[in-house]
């Protein structure tokens, strides 16, 4: 009996990985399948030569340069003459600046011009008819929204998986210690309803129909909380209610983001906000682990660094109008200069490198120079080299990097751990909350990879980090078509700084990068980096066509 | 928008940089992982809650096992000391112990459950050693505090009876290492039968006589003049006694520099090279599969007098435990070595069949001619030498050293031989660290280890 117990128990080790392959595989299956081939939205009418030029983004840019997207080569034309885009309410022209102006019937526009069916726009002497798409005698984009495609799975469908992998997961860390424990029950099934009412909202009362981003940051934050209760049944608790806040904040900001230039003109208030964050950190700081970045509010400990993640990302995205009116990146980097100098005074180094590769991400999205971000690595190099030449003593922070089993009792303490106890549960794990990672400092945090290959096995652990970087794959699929540059440059960078934090969170632990102690996108315990991390989900969610499609 | 196409292309570094270290994450895992898991830091080894094999000496003592899911080893603090490096203290620290080498068999381990897999599936081995414990135990003892090694084999099967390697530790009182500050723990966790190689002293007189007897024609028949003192172009080497003339048997057996000193001097570095390399110095030799320490002869940058010395067993000469105790076997086997094994069998736990590791494979590494002139000369020196007394009138050959390993520290004491009579077939090598004379320090703990082997032999007849 005992043993037939056993041997159901460890079943369900064999089943969460094939369950978690099976929830990536119709998650991406699903979000990869939504990109359809682009058809043209409508068509621009050249009244001399009568060419029928195709409209295939929600923002374009016109003008002499070959980069432009609707290329006009007249030498009255200027090099980035206009932008010319869609918003909810119709199709807009901009000029952006150009030395001869833009004439919509006849009339010289000041700002931004409403252009109906059948108007023309003369740029630099080249006059343009608004017109259907079906001029073409193609269909139009919108009309195929009705067509039902088999490969893809409701949002439905895919929570059931979801919810199959967490109750299996709570059963097995209901168990973990050998007698039934209900409290992990409890927990996830709080989670599971919070989970379902998210679902229902979001389809029924948001009126959207696409669910695959929420079914995977709610795979892999549920994986956290349950790996928590495993743990400390506390902590899971907090971390639960961190992952409720999140959603919300995730929601919130898909709506607050729904009109790009709306995000435009709320940049000084977040840049103030991000700085205002930064600074009260400085001065009320507490030190925890050797960096000084937390705060600490009401009895919680909070991360502001966490948070100015979101808003470095929200700050660096531009709608088109936006980058090709303000060409340099001055205000920009300037913040980017504030907010890493704060880090390196916290001695926060790790979350200090992750601004700075997604600056560079930033930066090449907008300017799209090569030689932005040679000039920018170069100088990091030497600023880096120019500090640890007055503080050689934070070099020894890093020093037991490769050489980890030589101070196992030390400065290698963690990373021994984590590669002994991951090594001990095999390719399908122990089985969850049987490890001995958990006992280790920092384990559920920053070491929380090595727990996943413990107790829940390689193959799963390995699934997870996959996920985000097939999400960094989607987003860069799916860039040009979301509805501005906007939520194109904001979703690739957020995902990019997602799949960079990852790096030096796993491969830190593991010793092949030095320990930097920062923690793993969804899954690691910390209130601040979980909800911050929905909150650069809703940046991926907006980017998504079909998110703003109703409602 | 067009172009955010082709910039949005710069995610694929952040990707790139990814797979290309999750690949080799997974390359270091898949090489790693063993010793990753058995690391001494790993509380599932050392919590108990994994179960394990049975390890059993030769006569069914069990010298490790798991009870309710502790790692518990024999009762007697003695053996449980002599046995350590020979069973391993369930990390990974002594890796040539059985559980460092099977932990795979005896913890259930292996890579796709790790240590998940339920004790349903799970197949710990239990393995038998070739050891008796309480021989093993007594000899321990008798080093003191000590440092060195005693070993002790069947030349006819191959059964290593006794391994003890000097300083050991209580398994269930592990010391703190890091507050031992006069060096009594130093290098604890070697086997030192196996990874360590000795100035050998006048031990090595015995592949001096052997490079003779098969390189010069009269060397067993000539006059050695040995006049306390002799200059070499200028430097010294001196020999304890004025010996005068005296032939090879008596040379090895009074342990004669001089002579010895002559004899390599005369056959020159090449020869002295060859004739070593071919009993086994500086090539890999093997225990089990596990690589011992290289026993080493160079004389590439000698002078005469350190050649001379090389024959004595001095100047950079190093001998390895192990290789020594294959050498005894080989000369009291008639030239032809069965290789020494410690691992007697596995077994499933509760399965009653035993699957015996076949050994006893013979090869020939000394001519019958050399080998069997060696054991007369060796059985001479030890009846007009040291007298059969040490040995309780057990008829043994054996040769004693005493090597100098620098001004301040006593010297090595070895002590190596073999019994004369085949009947009783046991090869054994002492070596005791800054012991004094070999006859002083390791002399005694031969004695006692050889009679209290021919008692349980008697015994068993
Ligand atoms: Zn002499």
């Amino acid at each position: 009996m005992k043993t037939m117990f056993s041997l159901l128990l460890y079943s369900i080790q064999l089943i969460l990985p094939f369950m978690a392959i099976l929830i990536a595989y119709c998650c991406f299956r699903t979000l990869f399948k939504s990109l359809k081939p682009m058809r043209p939205l409508v068509v621009l009418l050249n009244r001399a030569t009568g060419e029928k030029i195709p409209i295939m983004y929600w923002e374009n840019s016109i003008g002499r340069d070959r980069h432009c997207d609707i290329v006009l080569n007249m030498p009255s034309i200027s090099r980035d003459h206009a932008v010319f885009y869609r918003r909810k309410g119709g199709w807009f022209i901009s000029d952006t600046n150009s030395k001869v102006g833009v004439l919509l019937n006849g009339k010289k526009i000041e700002s931004d011009e409403k252009i109906f069916i059948g108007d023309v726009i003369n740029i630099g002497g080249v006059a343009l008819e608004l017109c259907r798409a079906d001029v073409l005698s193609l269909k139009n984009r919108e009309s195929e929204d009705a067509d039902f495609d088999y490969d893809t799975y409701s949002g439905g469908g895919l929570l059931v998986l979801v919810t199959i992998f967490q109750v299996l997961s709570t059963l097995s860390v209901c168990f973990g210690s050998g007698k039934f424990d209900y409290k992990p029950a409890v927990l996830s099934g709080i989670m599971l309803l919070f989970e379902w009412l998210v679902f229902v909202v979001t389809k029924f009362g948001f009126k959207r129909d696409n669910f695959e981003i929420e079914a995977i940051a709610m795979f892999l934050s549920g994986i956290g909380v349950v790996n928590l209760c495993g743990v400390d049944i506390n902590d899971a608790f907090t971390q639960l209610i961190a992952m409720a806040l999140g959603i919300i904040l995730f929601e919130i900001i898909v709506l607050l983001i729904k009109h790009a230039d709306f995000c435009m003109k709320l940049r000084p208030y977040v840049a103030f906000f991000a700085l205002a964050l930064l600074a009260v950190n400085l001065v009320f700081g507490k030190v925890k682990n050797g960096s000084q970045n937390w705060i600490m509010i009401g009895g919680y400990s909070i991360q502001p660094s966490e948070f100015v993640k979101v808003a470095f990302i929200f700050l660096g995205a531009s709608t088109l109008k936006g980058i090709q009116t303000t060409k340099n990146l001055t205000w920009f980097i300037l913040f980017s200069a504030a907010c890493m100098g704060a880090l390196f005074l916290m001695g926060d180094f790790g979350t200090a490198c992750i601004f700075f590769v997604t600056f560079i991400l930033i930066a090449f999205m907008r300017s799209g120079s090569i030689r932005t971000v040679v000039l920018t690595c170069a100088t990091a190099a030497l600023g880096v080299a120019f500090i640890l030449n007055f503080k050689p003593y934070i070099m020894t922070r890093f020093s037991a990097w490769r050489h980890v089993w030589e101070h196992p009792n030390d400065i290698g303490y963690q990373q021994t751990r984590v590669l002994t106890y991951s090594a001990s549960g095999g390719l399908l794990g122990l089985g969850v909350g049987k490890g001995c990672l958990k006992y280790v400092f920092a384990a559920p945090s920053d070491l929380v990879f090595g727990m996943l290959c413990e107790e829940w096995g390689m193959i799963l652990g390995i699934i997870v980090l996959l996920m985000i970087v097939l999400l960094a794959i989607y987003v860069r699929h799916a860039g040009v078509r979301s509805r501005s540059a906007f939520y194109t440059i904001s979703s690739c960078c957020a995902a990019g700084m997602m799949t960079f934090q990852m790096i030096m969170n796993v491969f830190g632990v593991t010793d092949m990068l030095p320990l930097t102690g920062v923690t793993l996108p969804f899954v690691s315990l910390g209130g601040s980096s979980l909800v911050s991390v929905w909150a650069l989900m809703a940046f991926i969610k907006a980017s998504d066509e079909r998110t703003y499609s109703r409602g | 928008m067009r172009n955010m196409k082709f910039r949005s292309l710069i995610l694929y570094f952040v990707i790139f940089a990814f797979f290309a270290g999750l690949g080799y994450y997974i390359f270091e895992f898949t090489r790693e992982s063993r010793d990753w898991a058995f690391s001494p830091v790993n509380r599932h080894l050392s919590n108990g809650s994994l179960s394990g094999g049975k390890i059993f000496d030769t006569n069914g003592e069990i010298l490790a096992q798991t009870v309710s899911g502790k790692r518990v080893y024999h009762e007697n603090e003695d053996i449980r000391k002599a046995v350590l490096h020979t069973v391993g203290d369930g990390s990974t620290l002594i890796s040539t112990s059985v559980q460092s080498r099977y932990n795979a068999g005896l913890f259930g381990y292996n890579f796709v459950t790790g240590f998940g897999a339920p004790d349903y599936f799970s197949s710990n081995q239990d393995i038998t050693l070739t050891l008796d414990s309480k021989i093993c135990a007594s000899v321990s003892k008798k080093f003191g505090d000590k440092k060195g090694t005693a070993l002790a084999y069947n030349y006819k099967t191959g059964e290593v009876i006794c391994m003890v390697s000097l300083p050991t530790y209580d398994v269930n009182n592990r010391p703190d290492f890091s507050k031992d500050t006069d060096g009594k723990y130093d290098g604890v966790y070697l086997n030192r039968a196996l990874s360590a190689a000795y100035t050998p002293g006048s031990v090595f007189k015995i592949f001096t006589a052997m490079a003779g007897i098969e390189n010069l024609s009269d060397a067993e028949t000539r006059k050695y003049e040995c006049e306390k003192v002799k200059i070499i172009d200028g430097e010294k080497v001196t020999c304890m006694q004025n010996h005068g003339k005296l032939d090879l048997k008596t040379a090895l057996s009074k342990s004669c520099d001089i002579a010895f000193c002559d004899i390599a001097i005369e056959l020159g570095k090449e020869k002295m090279t060859r004739a070593l390399e071919k009993f086994g110095f500086n090539s890999s030799q093997y225990f089990e599969g596990i690589e011992l320490t290289k026993s080493v002869y160079d004389v590439n940058l000698a002078s005469k007098a350190d050649l001379g010395w090389s024959g004595i067993g001095q100047y950079t000469d190093t001998l390895n435990p192990m290789h020594m105790l294959k050498i005894m076997g080989t000369l009291a086997n008639e030239g032809n070595l069965v290789e020494p094994f410690v691992v007697k069998s596995f077994s499933v736990s509760g399965a009653k069949e035993n699957q015996k590791l076949t050994k006893t494979s013979e090869k020939s590494v000394i001519s019958k001619i050399t080998a069997g002139k060696m054991k007369e000369m060796m059985r001479f020196t030890m009846k007009n030498q040291y007298n059969d007394s040490l040995f309780g009138g057990i008829p043994m050959c054996a040769k004693t050293g005493t090597a100098e390993v620098g001004e301040d520290k006593l010297p090595h004491g070895w002590m190596v031989g073999f019994s004369y009579d085949e009947k009783f077939p046991i090869a054994f090598v002492v070596v005791v660290e800054n012991g004094d004379f070999g006859i002083k320090s390791a002399g005694p703990i031969a004695g006692a280890m050889v009679k209290e082997m021919h008692g349980i032999f008697a015994k068993s007849k």
